[in-house]
């Protein structure tokens, strides 16, 4: 009797990654039949190290969308965050772990300031995090108006660094989303950002520490932000005041495509990470295809939009 | 247990406690009665932590209390079901249950298994058998009101406050929910039990306290007054009776609307009924017995499956509420809030809503008729605002109520719906709404009311039909409407 809705209940819940793989899936197939480079080991590497900054932010995001909110500063932190990494080491070898530390230091702090604007002045995180972001891109401005400074070589091994042939970045992206996966599924503060996300009046009511789960939720997403801009100028090998800013659309579609509710309350970070592979796959794809990155933008856009729609029509049925 | 001395709190215009006392002793369970707007709500969040009273003091459990946060209060054992749960539907039922008091392993970890095991416990000295892993949101409004009472006992409540938590169920469910509070009081719970329904409060009251206009009318043991005694206790006035005479001429010989084996959304299945112009029908049944679906599905709202509806002679196998309307429907949906009213706007344009064709003079909205309109309803239904213009979000339910009743009436010429129309309305706007049904009914509308107050449907109903599972199980009129037939037709065949 038990085991018939126990595997219905475990289909449910698990539907949005079924849903995922299964795009992930079709992609790879279309992409096998379009040309046999794209299952080489190469390109396979290629599409996991792309996937890198979206996954990191992504992972952020879809804590402040677990709790019903969002962060919509995300692209600009990115900016100012990378802009600060090579201004400050500037080449300097001996600057680079004290200026990482700073600079996740400080994502980590805008996103509690973001936490803190929304639960003292009752503003909706959109409009909030919306501020923050023109706040910041006009700090990231202030500080530098093009490309700023430069990182040693030996700091462009988180991007290009392999470990067991693996590309470093990509991998500490994965270990850092199981563990926020394991936070969410089994220590209290976790559990209760889904509960905030899934009633905010009712978390109140229950004497729930929201006021914790939103310093939280926001702090971390500064912080994956901060992850971010680091991994981009390992990357780059320098920081550019507008890298940033296709990542607040961009953010949010791994997190729909990964069956996060936009309204909160039920999704997980695991899925985001393969909705981050899912869109690395599909502008990898677009690469071969020769089109070009002006459209992967369009794509980007029009995946979201159908993503949210997908949701919203299954709500209505169920 | 809870002593409450003098406690008066006031907010920005209005004084919602004056000087209120209230003794609740050990393992009682002790009515609170009073219209909406007495103070039973503030009453309760002060007790409950919610809001800090102006003046008076407080002891529970022999120590003074003066709490500064719901969390607090439950700490010391106060737990508060509220009219609208605080759960979170897409969460499981142990995680409801243990919610900010997560049961943690050795390591800090949550123990998953072990919350669901002591869930099943909890709920099981209840009398209740969950799943555990069930996500809340896909319960019975029954069985969540169970979990939040299991919630409150993961706190070793002392005192248990449940705020009208018999409107949302119905029948046998409440039978059940009474045997376990009187389970819950023989283990020396407190209860707090707030009602608007007379006949409950003697049914598992042992006291009962009367609040009116924010002051204390009186508090007395259940077994010591009548029904009639605390009706003028809450009015403030004898109150005659609450229905009006019941139609004594003859109805019209054709019906006016007539469903032919309607299927609804999967949720009705083939009800062939008959309504008649001039006569108030009843719908009963349980929650979830498909009577609303029924509602919405003749009103166009949900699709029709199978069958066909019939008014005024002309037949249709499916239905939208322009349709509906043109045909002279009216439907008054059972949340008024979420359904109905536009809460921000004032009376005037809630009433001239869905009627606006009337008012426009070349493309604009003649606000100058508008507001006559308004007016004439207003006077005609004894609305109690302070003109047009008054926002309805600042007026009490049953004149919210009235407003969307008159809303309907504009512009009904045939069949009009009322889903529960005095849910959470006090007992004086409901003699009012009840007036203004038969009103109507007499000036040639046929009247469908859904309601599962059984004295509600026998007293207003001219011919009362049984609902169960999707299905009309049976139809009842003159003296065999009463309640017990009622309930049987409800019921039957359900295992119990």
């Amino acid at each position: 009797m038990i085991a018939p809705a126990a595997v219905r209940r475990w289909i449910q819940n698990n539907a949005s990654l079924f849903g995922v793989t299964v795009l992930i899936v079709a992609v790879c197939v279309v992409g096998g039949l379009m040309t046999d480079r794209f299952f080489s080991f190469g390109n396979i590497v290629n599409v996991y190290e792309q996937s890198t900054d979206l996954a990191l932010v992504s992972i952020g995001q879809t804590l402040t969308i677990l709790t019903g909110g969002i962060d919509l500063s995300v692209g600009s932190l990115i900016s100012l965050t990378s802009c600060l990494t090579s201004g400050l080491i500037n080449g300097d070898p001996g600057r680079v772990i004290p200026v990482a530390a700073a600079v996740l230091a400080l994502g980590t702090l805008v996103g509690v300031l973001n936490a803190g604007l929304v639960i003292s002045l009752r503003v909706h995180p959109l409009i909030v995090t919306l501020g923050m972001g023109a706040i910041l891109q006009g700090v990231t401005l202030f500080y530098a108006m093009g490309p700023v400074g430069k990182v040693p070589r030996d700091f462009t091994f988180l991007a290009y660094g392999r470990i067991a042939g693996l590309p470093l970045g990509a991998t500490i992206a994965v270990v850092f989303c199981v563990l926020v996966a394991m936070f969410l599924r089994y220590l209290p503060l976790g559990r209760q950002i889904y509960a905030v996300g899934d009633d905010d009046n009712a978390a109140r009511l229950a004497g729930l520490p929201r006021t914790r789960v939103l310093i939280f939720v926001y702090g971390c997403s500064g912080f994956c932000c901060a992850a971010a801009g680091l991994y981009l100028v390992a990357r780059f090998g320098v920081g550019q005041p507008y890298t940033g800013v296709n990542y607040t659309l961009a953010s949010i579609t791994p997190v729909i495509l990964g069956g996060t509710a936009l309204s909160g309350g039920r999704g997980g970070v695991i899925g985001t990470l393969l909705g981050a592979y899912l869109i690395s796959l599909v502008n990898n794809l677009l690469n071969f295809m020769d089109v070009s990155k002006h459209y992967q933008l369009v794509a980007q856009a029009l995946i979201i939009i159908l993503a949210v729609s997908v949701y919203v029509e299954r709500r209505r049925m169920a | 247990m809870l002593t409450l001395k003098s406690i008066s709190k006031g907010f920005p215009g209005v004084q919602a406690l004056k000087g209120v006392s209230l003794e609740v002793k050990p393992g009682e369970i002790h009515g609170l009665l009073g219209e909406n707007g007495a103070g039973k709500s503030t009453l309760i969040k002060i007790v409950a932590g919610a809001y800090t009273p102006d003046q008076g003091e407080m002891t529970f459990d022999g120590a003074p209390a003066r709490w500064s946060s719901p969390r607090e209060a439950k700490r010391h054992g106060v737990h508060v079901v509220y009219q609208e749960f605080v759960l979170f539907p897409q969460l499981s039922v142990a995680e409801n249950i243990f919610v900010g008091h997560e049961l943690r392993n050795r390591f800090g970890i949550v123990d998953h298994a072990r919350m669901r095991r002591e869930a099943s416990q909890l709920l099981q000295r209840l009398g209740v058998s969950l799943d555990p892993r069930a996500s809340v949101g896909t319960l019975s409004v029954a069985d969540q009101q169970m979990v939040e009472i299991a919630r409150a006992m993961v706190h070793r409540v002392k005192l248990l406050v449940l705020d009208e938590p018999t409107a949302v169920i119905a029948g046998q469910e409440v039978t059940l929910l009474f045997d376990r509070l009187r389970r819950l009081r023989d283990s020396g719970v407190s209860v707090i039990f707030i009602s608007h329904r007379l006949e409950e409060v003697f049914a598992i009251c042992d006291r009962v306290t009367v609040l009116k206009d924010g002051e204390l009318v009186g508090t007395h043991d259940v077994a010591g007054v009548n029904r009639e005694r605390l009706i003028s206790m809450m009015v403030g006035r004898e109150l005659g009776d609450l229905f009006p005479p019941k139609r004594a001429a003859a109805v019209a010989p054709r019906p006016v609307l007539r469903t032919e084996n309607l299927s609804i959304a999967g949720r009705v299945r083939d009800v062939s009924i008959e309504l008649r112009s001039g006569e108030i029908v009843a719908l009963a049944g349980m929650v979830g017995a498909g009577r609303t679906e029924l509602a919405l599905g003749l009103f166009g709202a949900l699709p029709i499956s199978g069958g066909a509806v019939q008014v005024d002679g002309h037949r249709f196998t499916s239905m939208s509420p322009a349709r509906a309307i043109g045909l002279g429907m009216g439907l008054v949906t059972e949340d008024r809030k979420s359904q109905g009213l536009a809460m921000q706007l004032d009376v005037a344009a809630n009433i001239t809503g869905p009627a606006l064709g009337e008012i426009t003079k070349r493309l604009l909205i003649d606000k100058r008729q508008e507001a006559a309109i308004a007016r004439r309803e207003i006077d005609r239904y004894r609305i109690a605002c302070r003109g047009p213009q008054t926002p309805v979000a600042t007026m009490s339910g049953g004149n919210q109520q009235k407003v969307i009743v008159s809303r309907w009436a504009r512009i009904c010429r045939t069949v009009l719906i009322l889903d529960e129309p005095t849910r959470g309305v006090d007992v004086g706007a409901k003699a009012e709404i009840y007036r203004i049904m038969r009103e109507l009914s007499d000036a040639g509308l046929a009247i469908l009311m859904i309601s599962s107050e059984l004295t509600e449907v026998v007293g207003m109903a001219d011919r009362v039909i049984v609902m169960r599972e999707g299905r009309i199980t049976g139809e009842l009129q003159g003296q065999d409407a009463t309640e017990e037939n009622i309930m049987h037709l409800a019921t039957t065949e359900r295992a119990a």
